[in-house]
């Protein structure tokens, strides 16, 4: 095992050391100094620790029990003396430690204006746990009087704290207006009087002479002649590198250590992170970049490939009641263009900072709710010229607000039914969740919601998140497009739920962030509307794939296949002949399937219409070899010549094919029918096989053999042929009602099971009514759509609007 | 930490009620009576007008109440209080801009063995001024807040106060310059909820609770920012800060993970959000974190909730 | 600029397409609204896919082929796909549609 030594234990290398642990706990043998007597704890929640808002103990990262359980030797309190990078060892107050890698750690420290009185005590910075000890205990003093040098983000905190600890504070700061690095002056105007409101006195423009006492900081002195007494003075001017270690260890340093995009100092297996580090001329003093270090660093040490790179920064104060956000650079410069937005009686201004179309810089104030998405703006390079107008208003303005995605699930009554399976009603699962049953599983277990068919599971979750709020967390389904955040099983349900019937109404009443749909969702939302209101809604050839809306298969050249239906494989002479002159009129190529019938291929998209008439006049029908639909019932030829062949297969498959054709399903469907078990027809990898026995008709289903291969599972063994046909089309009109659009059955069953198909296909009422459904259904969709479009009228669509060509000619 | 073990504390408040207008009268919407069932009874039968007992004094004043001693007093409900052991009771009213949407009831027994604080603080002449708390046994403390004022930005009240935002405070009993914070400490006050109430008239009013490890207002406290400035026009909370017995620190550093975020109608916050009113849920583990009882008030501002508290006991 | 009447506003269907054969190829007139159209060329830069028999959403259409996604205002791929159809000036009078014959004459002014 190599060994590593870090020297610091600050929140750079402490992230680092999680990183590490985490991807391979075993790599290193980890030995951590840190000249502070404990270890990590998350720096930067020092502020509301000094004003009592947080508690150490919580801002604690790793504990005693974190480095021990993960085998780091922590020697703590313990400062390094000096790095021999020759010998590779590391000297500490207490001996030496070898190390194959080295770590730099060592953070910053506070800078302290070299003024007069700056070594008095009472002048503390305000860097680590110590330091807000002492300002603690300065606090406890009644009457106490603290000056905070420096109006940054730091020394703003410590003000605030301070104040809120009881003392009277005076802010110095040397600039004209707060945080003037984070903060335009409009910003800055604002943040004082918001400091000014808490009793905080201000003072810009403050220039710290000198700072004297008996013994002790008793005053500070200004250039213009202004006297502070106080009982202690805080630092926070800034930070500079610590760096001395290195830079006595012959480790190249310019401001701070140098580092390349490994984190990787000049010298061989020593490194360096955090705030100690110089990365093209840059320090860093905030943590967001240090974590992104972290992260590089430990692959760097693993051996993986990791670049740093710079990025956009952000910025927030964190005062209890001051809201206030910044990021990006919001100089003023030629090219760039603001956008301001002001509400003086609510105290809130926002900025927003453009180049060539780019966000650049955003500062707000009192108002930070869209400060993220601004930052994102920026981190991102978003062009923004078609946002402008609205930009400032933030997200919701550009998208359109989202809708309540739980209003409809709260408002539901208690006795309103959520599992149609199990008969399970609202009421019943918000009492099995006051009692304690607080996730999915536990619902199932003890109310049996969602724990058949499944299709309520969004549903169930969605009463969980409405009963129990934050302590849920709603698994994010897969949404249908970028046009919805509903997944395909919800879409599906409320369709049914709010009578939807039309694709408008889907997008108006779910709340579509599109104006028409898409290419992915317009054929799945078409398909669940005429599946569940086939009488009510019209079929949308705009919204089908080419082949569905052209009724023939296009080719990789642009040309289409056609191909006539030959029910359960069956065709004559008088076909074959049309068929073979159809090919030579058209010039088209042909293929025998392996469905049991005949392809032509390459006929052009304006002949379509024509090669269909004189299909359609030899008495041949589509075939739908194009369709999420019914393809073929493939056959074998049966009890009528086969020696071995038990009843009429090809029989049953012509009366198949013929009661299911043109029905739309979610995806193709596919069947076949053997005479006997030997299984000529290959029905056990269909979506539906059916095998023929002595005692009747064993009815399977859920088979693949495409890119899955999957031998289908028996669904029911009938007797006569009638019920063969009615199981077949039973089943196929609830895969129609329920599966999730371009889910085969087998997909669709492995969801729901085969148990929960079984037991709604065996209640003889349920059976007969999807069957009558299917019925409905064929009555308005069993049309051959060759004879439509071979018409006049449609087939002039098929042609071009115009040829413009002739006209030049002309 | 031991379920069980929570259970056998005794806790600060024993019952909490919320009375809402309906017409021009006040009427109990939910309440926590513990094992209080006779005080329930005689509850349940009854309704406040406008000045009336002291639901109605909080309502017809505008302001919180805390009314020590009931014997004699205003209060309705003298009888039933005196057999099930209750001395004490604090009004809170919930405006919205100048409509009462609720008020919050809390009732208190005289005990020697129960320590903690509810106190109302108030404005006068640019300070804030204890306008009445009850303490239980906290007798020296009592004295002590009694004879503290606060200036803007100090302390639980001032913070407060200057920041127009509910705050939660750690470790009450070290480190602050007041006397408070020794006498706090020799209290065994830990954990301090202060929020702002807002009444119709230009005043300024501070609620605190201050809890006691031994006897607790509340073994959870969680504070929900819903301002359209913080979460934007989304109606929803994110939770700001927070603390839990058991689950320890209930903040996220927001350089790590975005804060708890709710939805209206989503959880028990969301219900608040939804129907503009303070919530009790008890009895409801599941709902709860585990916990007996859920309070959660919320705190308008310009005509939306801003802010909402919640604690757990 | 020479307006060309190739046909009337309803010989497209909604959030369809239909075809004109120009000189400079074929030029696909698509309807994306009740009024709306755009014209473009009907070539998918990626495999030719005709984009004329692709889905119109919004202000754009569809590949058929492999889902490249082009917006008709620019003729730009969406997305992480790169690519430019050309598109062609056309517009609407009292429901007819009109076509720049310049643009798609290889005898443009050019």
């Amino acid at each position: 095992m190599q060994k590593l030594v870090v020297i610091g234990a600050g929140m750079a290398s402490g992230r680092l050391l999680e990183q590490l642990i985490d991807a391979d706990p075993g790599a290193f043998e980890i030995t951590l100094f840190n000249a502070e007597p404990r270890g990590n704890y998350n720096r930067i929640m020092l502020s509301p620790v000094l004003s009592g808002e947080k508690s150490f103990e919580e801002i604690v990262t790793h504990d005693d029990d974190w480095y021990a359980t993960n085998k780091v030797t922590c020697r703590f309190g313990e400062k390094v003396l000096s790095v021999d990078t020759a010998r590779k060892v590391v000297v500490g107050e207490k001996g030496e430690v070898a190390y194959d890698k080295l770590v730099f750690g060592t953070g910053s420290s506070a800078f302290i204006i070299p003024c007069p009185g700056h070594d008095l005590p009472g002048v503390v910075a305000f860097r680590d746990l110590e330091d807000t000890t002492a300002m603690t205990e300065a606090a406890a003093k009644p009457g106490a009087r603290a000056v905070v040098i420096g109006g940054g983000l730091l020394g703003l905190e410590a003000a605030a704290a301070l104040r809120l600890r009881g003392m009277e504070v005076t802010v110095l700061h040397i600039a004209s207006h707060l945080m003037e690095r984070q903060l335009d002056p409009a910003a800055g105007y604002l943040l004082k009087k918001d400091l000014e409101r808490r009793g905080i006195t201000v003072l810009l423009e403050a220039s710290t002479k000198e700072i004297v006492g008996n013994g002790k900081a008793e005053q500070v002195n200004l250039a213009d002649g202004t006297e502070l007494p106080c009982d202690i003075v805080c630092m926070a001017v800034g930070i500079r590198p610590a760096v001395k270690l290195a830079q006595n260890s012959g480790i190249a340093c310019g401001r701070a250590i140098k580092v390349d995009a490994q984190m990787r100092t000049e010298t061989p297996d020593v490194y360096a992170v955090g705030e100690c580090v110089e990365f093209e001329g840059n320090l860093f003093g905030l943590v967001a970049p240090l974590y992104d270090q972290a992260k590089v660093l430990a692959k760097t040490l693993l051996g993986q490939e990791e670049t740093f790179a710079m990025r956009e920064l952000s910025t927030k104060l964190k005062v209890t009641g001051c809201d206030l956000f910044s990021a990006g650079d919001f100089a003023d410069g030629p090219g760039r263009e603001d956008i301001v937005y002001r509400d003086p009686a609510r105290g809130i201004y926002k900025r927003l900072v453009i180049e060539e179309d780019k966000l650049v810089g955003a500062v707000m104030y009192g108002d930070t709710a869209d400060g993220n998405w601004f930052f994102g703006l920026i981190k991102d390079g978003t062009d923004i010229s078609e946002m402008r107008e609205t930009l400032i208003f933030g997200p919701s303005y550009q998208g359109g607000a989202s809708v309540d995605p739980l209003s409809a699930v709260a408002a539901l009554p208690p006795e309103a039914e959520i599992c149609g399976c199990n008969g399970v009603c609202k009421g019943d699962i918000v009492a099995a969740i006051e009692a304690g049953a607080t996730d999915l599983g536990a619902i199932k277990a003890t109310t049996k919601a969602s724990a058949s068919c499944g299709t309520c599971t969004g549903l169930v979750e969605q009463v969980l998140s409405v009963t129990l709020g934050d302590e849920f967390v709603l698994p994010t389904a897969q949404p249908v497009c970028g046009c919805t955040d509903l997944p395909h099983e919800d879409v599906r349900r409320l369709i049914k739920a709010q009578e939807l019937k039309s694709q408008e109404a889907v997008w108006q009443e779910l709340g579509w962030k599109s104006r028409n749909g898409c290419h992915v969702c317009r054929p799945a939302i078409n398909f669940y509307l005429l599946a569940d209101w086939p009488l009510d809604y019209t079929d949308d050839p705009q919204s089908r794939f080419v082949n569905e809306r052209n009724h023939a298969n296009i080719q990789k050249d642009g040309t289409y296949s056609v191909m006539p239906r030959m029910w359960g494989g069956m065709t004559s002479p008088q076909e074959l002949i049309a068929i073979a002159q159809a090919a030579e009129k058209y010039g088209a190529t042909v293929k025998v399937t392996g469905g049991q019938r005949i392809d032509l291929l390459g006929v052009k998209k304006e002949d379509l219409p024509a090669i269909w008439y004189d299909l359609n006049e030899a008495g041949m029908v589509s075939g739908h070899a194009y369709t999420k639909g019914l393809r073929t019932v493939k056959t074998c030829v049966g009890s009528d010549w086969c020696r071995f062949g038990t009843q009429d297969s090809t029989g049953l498959g012509i009366k198949l094919e013929k009661k299911l054709w043109g029905s739309w399903t979610p995806h193709k469907v596919k069947l076949a029918v053997s005479g006997c078990p030997r299984n000529c027809a290959e029905a056990t990898c269909k979506d539906v096989g059916i095998i023929c026995v002595d005692s009747g008709y064993q009815v399977s289903v859920a088979g693949a053999a495409g890119m899955d291969v999957k031998e289908t599972e028996r669904l029911v063994d009938v007797r006569t042929e009638e019920e063969a046909i009615e199981w077949t089309t039973a089943f196929i009109q609830l895969y129609r009602e329920h599966a999730k659009y371009l889910d085969r059955p087998y997909k669709w069953v492995a969801k729901v099971g085969l148990d929960w198909v079984k037991e709604v296909l065996a209640d003889d009422a349920e059976r007969q009514a999807l069957v009558e459904r299917f019925d409905i259904s064929q009555s308005v969709y069993q049309k051959d759509p060759w004879a439509e479009r071979a018409e006049p009228e449609a087939a002039r669509r098929f042609q071009p609007l115009a040829d413009l060509t002739l006209k030049a000619a002309e | 930490m031991d379920t069980v073990l929570d259970a056998a504390v005794k806790t600060f408040i024993q019952v909490t009620e919320i009375w809402v207008p309906e017409g021009d009268r006040l009427v109990l919407a939910t309440g926590n009576y513990g094992e209080l069932s006779a005080f329930e009874e005689a509850t349940r039968a009854m309704s406040f007008g406008k000045g009336e007992g002291l639901p109605g004094k909080a309502w017809a004043e505008e302001r919180p109440v805390v009314l020590k001693g009931f014997d004699g007093s205003y209060f309705k409900r003298i009888e039933a209080a005196a057999e099930a052991g209750l001395t004490s009771a604090v009004a809170i009213p919930v405006f919205n801009d100048a409509k009462l949407k609720a008020v919050l009831v809390v009732l208190c027994g005289d005990d020697e063995n129960r320590t903690g604080a509810i106190e109302v603080w108030h404005e006068a002449d640019g300070f804030l001024m204890l306008d009445d708390g009850y303490y239980g046994a906290a007798r020296h403390f009592e004295w002590v807040s009694q004879h503290t004022h606060f200036p803007r930005g100090q302390g639980l009240p001032g913070g407060v106060w200057s920041a127009n935002t509910p705050m939660l405070f750690r470790d009450l009993g070290s480190g602050y310059r007041f006397i408070r914070a020794d006498s706090a400490g020799k209290a065994g006050l830990t954990t301090g909820l202060g929020l702002p109430i807002p009444v119709p008239q230009d005043k300024t009013f501070v609620l605190t609770l201050l809890s006691a490890r031994g006897t607790p207002i509340a073994r959870r406290f969680e504070i929900w920012d819903s301002r359209p400035v913080k979460v934007g026009r989304e109606v929803a909370a994110v939770r700001t800060d927070g603390i839990c017995e058991r689950e320890g620190p209930l903040w996220t550093d927001d350089n790590e993970e975005p804060p708890r975020r709710v939805h209206i109608n989503q959880g028990n916050i969301g219900k608040v959000l939804a129907t503009g009113l303070p919530l009790i849920v008890t009895g409801k583990p599941g709902l709860t974190e585990g916990y007996d009882t859920l309070v959660a008030l919320p705190i308008y501002d310009a005509g939306e909730i801003a802010h909402i508290v919640a604690w757990y006991v | 600029m020479s307006w060309i009447d190739i046909g009337h506003i309803d010989d497209v269907p909604l959030r369809g397409a239909r075809l004109v054969k120009t000189e400079v190829g074929c030029v696909a007139i698509f309807r994306t609204d009740e009024a709306e159209v755009f014209a473009a060329s009907n070539t998918c830069p990626h495999r030719q896919g005709p984009l004329s028999e692709g889905i119109v959403h919004g202000q754009k259409v569809t590949c058929p082929l492999h889902n490249w996604v082009f917006d008709l205002n620019t003729g730009e791929a969406q997305g992480a796909d790169e690519g430019r159809i050309t598109t062609y000036p056309v517009r609407l009078e009292d429901g007819r549609i009109l076509l720049d014959g310049e643009a798609v004459s290889t005898r443009s002014a050019a």
